[in-house]
């Protein structure tokens, strides 16, 4: 066992505990990163792509390296030489070009020398054993992190067999008229790209989305809202993630004004059940919960693991409190980490994770 | 930034660290306490608001640095007012700009830097916070400590009559309890000497500073000194809420204040004086004179000459005979938002001068006025001698 860390998962997710660790002065001999893709944001974008996303929902500090200076309006006021994106960033303005997080992305991975602890493999299995867990049949490590991203597309299930429905997060084209399932951001910009294709659009949703620029209130992001989240009950903490979990997409103009537009020409109307269009796109996000994820599954049945609905309970640290003690750190990220962070499924929500299993493995290699 | 109560304290101290070494520093080189006292300030009245924007604020964004910078400099200054800090206007405006933008650097790049999760952590510092903290305020109050030890000792003058002249050569406070009274005045020698709440009856001068700076005379009252009531030469003083009376006293100043160009700026507010040839004689000095009240006066309310640069500001200026205001000989008045009454001619002089004038440039002076109001007066303004009188 020479390796200290395994990284599960070689997504976003992973990639920000792995930058993090590099920062904290771990070599990319020490750690191992299992995953399908060398390229971080493989996953990440064909998703953006197939919904044509042009710029982040996140802010300045939406992106990969360990600390959140400099972040992306800085390095876009470098390159373009304009004060214009650190003016926006301050008011809260700013939202990255999805092109330029992809080549910072590029950039970190290849500074962080990436690609030397990548080793191509689905990871099926993770077990305690003395000493650490052991991944597979690659070995034990003291201190794992799985960050094995969402489980998969969530569909309506009587859309399942539909030839016409396409998922949004797939590739795709637009019919000339075409029915939106979902409400919130993925369908939001389905709504705009439709609409800009010529389609006429149905959106069908059940109840109207809420409005905030990020996934959840910006104090829950911070200490200062999760001292109150990490202080709930179990029944009041599955009500938050649900609350949250509801669709929501960013106020403003530019959002509203081609819908209002569309809608005055007769080209955009809201609907509570399917019409029958020739096309589908189901925007309705991904599966939840532990039990989509055979890996997370697993784990869960072989270790007994403490779980609340579809959330694995965690620690606020984001780490599995019955696996994790001086010798050894199970810690989750992305999006099953929701119960240490409720916006656990953001670029901020893995670095809080990463941060933590940083300071988990810190302290074993200072002991 | 959504910060949680520590967070807000422990980022507002850290960012103070600096500024403070800098203030303590400041008062070293230019052994003066109030770029101490400033840092105080501004760390007092910040952590007194951080508790407000806590309750206030759930999520701070970026921009709201600005206009809370700005409420809380108002404060601060509003403070330094009112505490009589003595600290220079631009010179307090630059450190206290050079500390805002310094908190910002340290907020938005430094902290997120030396710890990755200073934002999540809603601006703690973790275990380095409360150890900056501790630091701090160690730092402030060791040089608060030394700048109370080296306060020069305070002297405490009993009520009743003290016989003098009694003569200041070291620095001292000079506090008079209720009643105290020097019988034949005070002689000022020393630097840092404050005379307060003292009357003084009778000598040549009733208060001289003779070659002393930063020398502060408040709430002094003094009677019937035979030539000035306060006489300052070649020293640099501040004066306010005084009262001299002068009635009875054909030739002398109520407050003669000469050849102090290359000296900082005296001061002279708040103060009233009855009586004697002029209220207040600013000779070769760069000096203000505000909100004070002359009355009575045989020669002029307020003189300012000979190459003097004075800013004569929002006082009253009534009863007098020949000239309210006077601004002469090369000097440089700023002439402002004073109310001048009842100047009356002079019916023992021929000068032409003195035939009951509001305000007089005279000799290549250069009086800038604005806002003031001449009332019940022959004449309000007038330009004698190559002298010139301008309003913006």
């Amino acid at each position: 066992m020479s390796k200290v860390c395994a990284i599960v998962g070689g997504g976003l997710a992973g990639f920000c505990a792995y930058a993090t660790l590099r920062r904290g002065g771990l070599e990319p001999a020490d750690i191992a990163v299992f995953g399908t893709d060398p390229d971080p944001a493989a996953v990440w974008r064909i998703r953006s792509a197939s919904i044509r996303q042009r710029r982040m929902r996140s802010e300045s500090d939406g992106h990969c390296a360990p600390s959140s200076f400099p972040g992306l309006a800085v390095r876009a006021a470098l390159r373009r030489r304009s004060a214009a994106p650190l003016v926006q960033s301050v008011c809260d303005r700013y939202n990255p070009r999805v092109d330029e997080f992809l080549e910072h992305v590029e950039e970190l991975r290849a500074a962080t020398r990436w690609d030397e602890s990548f080793r191509l493999s689905r990871v099926d299995r993770v077990r305690a054993v003395d000493g650490g867990f052991e991944v597979d049949d690659h070995g034990v490590f003291p201190h794992v992190l799985l960050a094995p991203g969402h489980p998969g597309l969530a569909w309506p299930e009587e859309l399942v067999a539909d030839p016409r429905a396409v998922h949004a997060y797939a590739p795709h084209d637009f019919a000339e008229t075409v029915e939106i399932v979902g409400a919130g951001m993925a369908a939001a910009t389905e709504w705009l790209n439709a609409l800009a294709a010529g389609a006429s659009v149905v959106s069908v949703r059940r109840r109207e989305p809420e409005r905030r620029p990020l996934n959840l209130p910006r104090e829950l992001f911070s200490r200062r809202g999760l001292a109150g989240y990490h202080r709930t009950t179990t029944a009041e903490r599955i009500a938050i993630l649900e609350r949250y979990g509801a669709p929501s997409y960013p106020p403003g103009r530019a959002w509203d004004e081609p819908v209002e537009t569309a809608r005055r020409q007769g080209r955009f109307r809201v609907a509570s059940e399917l019409n029958g269009a020739p096309q589908v796109v189901c925007a309705t996000g991904f599966k939840r919960g532990f039990r989509h994820d055979p890996l997370l599954a697993r784990l869960v049945a072989e270790h007994g693991l403490e779980t609340a609905e579809g959330w694995i309970v965690l620690t606020p640290d984001s780490t599995v409190g019955s696996l994790t003690d001086a010798e050894r750190t199970l810690a989750l990220a992305g999006a099953p980490a929701q119960w240490a962070f409720p916006a656990a499924d953001t670029l901020m929500g893995a670095k809080y994770a990463a941060r933590r299993f940083f300071r988990k493995v810190s302290a074993w290699r200072t002991r | 930034m959504a910060y949680t109560l520590r967070g807000r304290i422990e980022s507002r101290v850290a960012a103070a660290f600096v500024p403070l070494l800098a203030g303590c520093i400041l008062a070293l080189v230019l052994q003066a306490w109030w770029p101490v006292e400033l840092v105080g300030l501004m760390l007092g009245v910040g952590l007194l608001f951080d508790a407000a924007y806590h309750r206030l604020f759930a999520y701070q964004p970026g921009w709201a640095a600005l206009p809370l910078g700005l409420l809380e400099l108002g404060a601060i200054m509003g403070l330094a007012r009112l505490l009589h800090v003595g600290a220079p206007l631009w010179a307090a405006l630059a450190f206290y700009a050079g500390s805002w933008v310094l908190a910002q650097a340290l907020g938005h790049a430094i902290f997120p830097l030396a710890r990755l999760s200073y934002g999540e952590d809603g601006g703690e510092l973790g275990r380095a916070g409360p150890g900056l903290a501790a630091t701090a305020l160690v730092l402030l109050t060791a040089a608060g400590g030394v700048a109370w030890a080296t306060q020069p000792p305070v002297v405490h003058l009993a009520a009743g009559v003290h016989q003098g002249p009694l003569v200041l050569d070291y620095s001292q406070q000079l506090v008079g309890e209720p009643g105290a009274v020097v019988r034949g005045g005070i002689v000022v020698t020393a630097d840092d000497v404050t005379i307060r709440d003292v009357t003084v009856v009778g000598g040549e001068h009733g208060i001289q500073v003779d070659s002393a700076e930063r020398v502060l005379l408040e709430r002094v009252t003094v009677l019937d000194a035979t030539l000035d009531g306060i006489n300052v030469r070649r020293g640099q003083v501040t004066i306010r809420d005084c009262s001299v009376s002068m009635r009875g006293n054909e030739f002398g100043q109520g407050i003669d204040i000469s050849f102090t160009a290359d000296l900082e700026p005296s001061l002279v507010e708040d103060c009233l004086l009855t009586g004697g040839q002029e209220g207040i004689f600013l000779d070769s000095v760069h000096a203000m004179a505000r909100d004070n009240h002359v009355r009575r006066t045989t020669l002029r309310g307020i003189t300012v000459t000979e190459m003097a640069m004075v800013s004569v500001d929002g006082n009253t200026v009534e009863d007098g005979l020949g000239i309210g205001i006077f601004c002469s000989d090369y000097s440089m008045c700023d002439i402002r938002e004073n109310s001048i009454t009842r100047i009356r001619p002079d019916p023992d002089s021929s000068d032409s001068m003195r035939e009951g004038y509001g305000i007089v440039s005279h000799y290549w002076a250069h009086a800038e006025v604005e806002d003031n109001h001449v009332s019940r007066s022959p004449y309000e303004m007038g330009e004698f001698s190559d002298a010139y009188i301008t309003s913006e």
